[in-house]
């Protein structure tokens, strides 16, 4: 075994910092290059950490998580090719290839487990606030640490007790016979913020504002894809001539939240125009209101009632 | 506490306040991060104990409090205070009457400040001081982690201080512009239902891999698919769920299950994969 106990407990429990540093914090501490760099001052060569740090941090630049969805485990990959590659002399360039970069891919799914996991701290939590039960709220919500540090701390502690043999026969084993899961998994990841998007709109006044719903929807389609195709094309030339030097970047979120911003005012204006003139009907309107949002609220516990859509 | 109680529609938040708020968003906002209800019981468990000095213990207004706060919610955990402000200067002020009015302006806001945050310190920051850090360490030179360190760390001064500026803009909101309440609302609503179709475009990145060979043609599903319009396939999805969900009996744990099986087996035989 090329490990000494303490530096598999150090590495496990640094993993397990990792991922509720990204949720929390975020010092960086949670990136690739410091998870390089940690581990490899765990393994007693802070050098190699760097270097291997530094490469994944590069594959992962750009990719944030949005709006939920799982990315790749960059820090986890990078920890484990780390200790590899210092633990067994394995080449830092084959540690990345060979260690690094499939189980960042493979540890995704323990990022979807989690998330789905605390599904049943959020009941728990229902149920306190039926019993008006502070401390049970409280702690609850914070027991959901406990799936998201160890859907970290599990794989990299079994890796690193296993060894790298094992390390090694999984990984060819998911990208093997199990491929069929194993980006099936990854597709369900991908597909997963669909369910809180379709949530989300059973709670806004979807069928008043559906206008608008289109509008960002068909603007961002439409956009993301010349951008998408633009960045292709840049690449393609880049690769073609040495000379082509422009890069192009990503569609701006911000660019469209600025137009729905421009909408909001729009709407805004429209409706404290509509106060204005009418003062006395205001209060009848604020009942209104208050009346239609009710019905968002009852939906919000779960339970989604159907009223709405037949 | 009970002192608290008889002082219900009024209470103005402390510095304790602040800092016990602040200090349970920067450690343990995200914790109870779930797909169904993603940061609900963290939104809940951050104001919770202004909650209670709100309404006081063991009332009904509280409960009714609680559940509206342990609803879905997801935002960037980097402005969420800033949400958290606003509505503790309503509650505060208003009591349980201005719950509704709560629930509509956190879910207006939720979204744009997701796609803002997001796109500033998921994607902008991680990309410029990643490439700087990434590109001295891979020489071996430790000096750009650190910069980072210093960089977010600031950041976090920055969401530190947030809380209080959002608090006294939504009590200015409160106290000086009645009637602006509701179009404001409507206001956030509005740009809350775009930000989701933009999320839809852009967030769900799956697509049909399946090229169809009719002979010596073969014929790529996902082109025909963009022919009609891009993101067709996570518009359906998306319209599947809502309908889905809208179903008696549905509960959005079901649905998961359902997507994750389907998304398993419609990928297993190449009809859905990632992008």
């Amino acid at each position: 075994m090329s490990f000494t106990i303490v530096q598999i407990l150090l590495l496990t429990a640094y993993s397990m910092y990792n991922i509720y540093d990204e949720l929390q914090m975020n010092s960086s501490l949670s990136q690739p290059v410091w998870a390089g760099m940690i581990s490899g001052l765990i393994m007693g060569d802070m050098k190699t950490g760097l270097v291997i740090g530094a490469a994944l941090q590069l594959t992962v630049l750009g990719v944030g998580t949005f709006g939920g969805a799982s990315k790749i485990d960059a820090n986890s990959g990078t920890v484990l090719a780390t200790a590899f590659s210092i633990g067994t002399g394995m080449k830092a360039a084959t540690a990345i290839a060979a260690i690094g970069v499939p189980v960042a891919a493979l540890l995704t799914s323990f990022d979807i487990l989690a998330r789905f996991a605390n599904t049943y701290f959020q009941h728990k939590v229902d149920k306190d606030i039926e019993n008006f039960n502070y401390k049970g709220i409280e702690r609850h919500t914070i027991m959901g640490a406990l799936p998201w540090c160890l859907s970290r701390g599990i794989p990299v502690f079994l890796a690193l007790a296993l060894g790298q043999g094992v390390v090694k026969t999984m990984v060819t084993y998911l990208n093997g016979d199990l491929a069929w899961l194993n980006t099936g998994l990854q597709t369900a990841g991908a597909t997963l913020p669909a369910v809180g998007f379709a949530i989300l709109l059973h709670y806004l006044p979807v069928k008043k504002h559906i206008a608008y719903l289109i509008l960002g929807f068909t603007i961002t389609a439409l956009l993301s894809t010349v951008f998408t195709n633009i960045q292709a094309l840049g690449t393609g030339l880049g690769a073609a001539s040495k000379a082509f030097t422009t890069t192009f970047n990503a569609l701006p979120m911000l660019a469209i939240a600025l137009i729905g911003g421009a909408f909001a005012i729009l709407e805004y204006k429209k409706s404290m125009a509509k106060i204005t003139a009418a003062p006395a009907t205001n209060a009848a309107n604020s009942s209104d209101d208050e009346d239609e949002e009710d019905d968002e609220i009852e939906d919000a516990n779960g339970e989604v009632d159907g009223d709405e859509e037949e | 506490m009970k002192k608290n109680n008889e002082a219900q529609p009024g209470y103005q938040l402390t510095k304790k306040d602040y800092n016990q708020i602040n200090k349970r968003s920067l450690f343990g906002f995200q914790m109870g991060w779930n797909y169904e209800r993603m940061q609900g019981s963290g939104y809940l468990y951050t104001i919770l104990p202004q909650l209670r000095k709100i309404y006081g213990d063991g009332t009904p207004e509280l409960k009714e409090a609680m559940k509206t706060h342990n609803q879905f919610f997801n935002t960037s955990n980097f402005f969420n205070t800033i949400i958290t402000g606003i509505d503790l200067a309503i509650e505060g002020k208003k009591g349980a009457d201005s719950l509704d009015t709560v629930a509509g302006i956190k879910t207006g806001l939720m979204g744009p400040f997701a796609a803002i945050g997001d796109s500033l310190f998921a994607a902008l920051v991680p990309t410029i001081m990643g490439a700087i850090a990434a590109t001295m360490a891979a020489q071996g030179n430790p000096l750009g982690l650190f910069l980072w360190l210093a960089v977010n760390i600031a950041i976090m001064v920055f969401r530190w201080k947030q809380l209080h500026f959002a608090y006294k803009t939504g009590t200015k909101l409160v106290s000086e512009m009645q009637g602006q309440l509701n179009a404001l609302t409507d206001a956030a609503t509005l740009l809350g239902v775009f930000i989701v179709g933009a999320l839809i475009a852009s967030m769900i990145n799956i697509q049909v891999p399946l090229v169809a060979h009719l002979g010596k043609v073969s014929l790529s599903v996902q082109s025909n698919i963009d022919m009609i319009l891009p993101k067709l396939v996570p518009a359906c999805v998306v319209g599947l769920v809502y309908w889905l969900l809208g179903k008696k009996g549905m509960t959005s744990t079901k649905v998961i299950f359902i997507v994750i099986i389907f998304a398993i087996a419609l990928s297993a035989i190449g009809v859905l994969g990632k992008i």
